[in-house]
């Protein structure tokens, strides 16, 4: 159980953090299986559609957003596998909330964004109890 | 029949499947019909108290049943029906995670205690002491507790001199470090009985100067050990250190 992603892939999503801080920013993850293994190939971007006084704390995307994410992966051979969201000014662990509302199998990639600056990104699958989490390694490619 | 797409992250709760022909009638009865035919699929779409969990919607034709008449929304043969999850979360308390919390102000009181016993020991010449603080540890390593933990969560914690430094970390790497020093202090004791005092000080000396560098520097070499045999996939280490942290390290504070 890993996900692999280029260093490109996950500047890119530091970047979407940074710019969505103080705000919570977040999107999905298009990649491959590979077995156990995901490689992220690919990011589609998404509005926080939460009301701005709660977009410190809290992000939400569209049901239509997650259908035009999972047809723009078909479109390109490839699959929905991952979520990725930030924690400003907090660390990369899932939380309560995040629990909550997530969807088995998927990968939470957290950012972590300290001052406006994204510092590090951690990967989180929910274990199939829906009780905890379980964190998978990173695997950073050139 | 209507068809039901399924979510990629459901599909494998699903046999595999991107979609479902149900004849129900209405949206209700086609989630209804989705579980009964997959009912791996349940605890992900109902709550335990039975209610559809906040981010599933159906969407029939193209419109969200929570904006009609929610379950009760009809199906006509030939609709087709989406469940559509909406993604949220956000920062807050923690949830529960495979890391187990760890509170290291125990582990510095244990360890502080056990450099000091072992200092007297050498001090004062009593070797009994170091046999003594040997099986303390030994004890705390099979009820997997700290051995002098109690004097922490006994005295120090509630008369407030110590405050908790709760860390999200593996309790059984900790719980190696301190069996393992249990043992290497037993086996000084048993040379100092056997009249081998150069080895047996040594083999103190040894305890305390590594319990000294897991309690000022914060490396934990016994956990160190037990990762590098993780990592070598020995059986019984199953715990890899956590990410973003050099193995046996006191990992950061969250």
């Amino acid at each position: 159980m890993s996900f692999t992603l280029s260093k490109v892939l996950l500047e890119q999503i530091h970047t979407h953090a940074a710019a969505s801080y103080p705000e919570e920013g977040a999107g999905f993850v298009l990649g491959r299986l590979e077995g156990e293994e995901r490689v992220g190939l690919a990011l589609h971007l998404a509005p926080n559609l939460r009301e701005q006084a709660a977009r410190a704390r809290r992000y939400l995307l569209d049901p239509r957003e997650f259908l035009r994410a999972e047809q723009a992966a078909e479109a390109k051979g490839l699959e929905l596998i991952a979520i990725f969201h930030s924690h400003p000014d907090h660390p990369n662990v899932p939380s309560e909330f995040d629990r909550e509302w997530a969807l088995p199998w998927f990968s939470y990639l957290i950012t972590s964004v300290r001052d406006g600056q994204a510092t590090e990104t951690r990967s989180w699958r929910l274990a199939d109890a829906r009780i905890q989490f379980v964190e998978e390694p990173i695997i950073l490619k050139e | 029949m209507a068809t039901l797409h399924i979510p990629t992250p459901l599909r494998p709760y699903a046999g595999g499947q991107r979609q479902i022909e149900v004849g129900a009638a209405n949206v209700d009865a086609a989630l209804q019909e989705l579980v009964a035919a997959h009912p791996d699929l349940k605890k992900h779409l109902f709550t335990e108290e039975g209610e559809l969990r906040r981010f599933v919607n159906v969407f029939v034709n193209d419109e969200n049943s929570r904006d009609f008449n929610g379950g009760a929304t009809a199906i006509q043969p030939g609709d087709t029906v989406l469940i559509l999850p909406s993604i949220a979360g956000g920062k807050g308390k923690p949830a529960s995670t495979k890391l187990s919390k760890v509170d290291h102000a125990a582990l510095r009181t244990n360890q502080a205690f056990i450099i000091g016993l072992s200092l007297a020991a050498f001090i004062a010449n009593v070797p009994l002491l170091a046999g003594l603080v040997s099986l303390a540890m030994l004890l705390g390593a099979l009820v997997v507790r700290p051995a002098f933990g109690f004097v922490y969560s006994g005295f120090f914690k509630p008369l407030g001199l110590l405050d908790p430094e709760v860390l999200a970390d593996n309790p059984e790497p900790h719980r190696f470090a301190q069996g393992f020093g249990a043992l290497v202090l037993l086996a000084g004791f048993a040379a100092l009985l056997a009249g081998n005092a150069g080895l047996g000080w040594a083999l103190v000396w040894l305890v305390i100067g590594l319990a000294a560098l897991n309690l000022f520097a914060g490396f934990c070499a016994g956990c160190a050990v037990y990762y590098w045999l993780n990592r070598l996939g020995a059986p019984g280490f199953a715990k890899a250190a956590p990410q973003g942290t050099f193995p046996g390290m006191r990992p950061r504070a969250s």
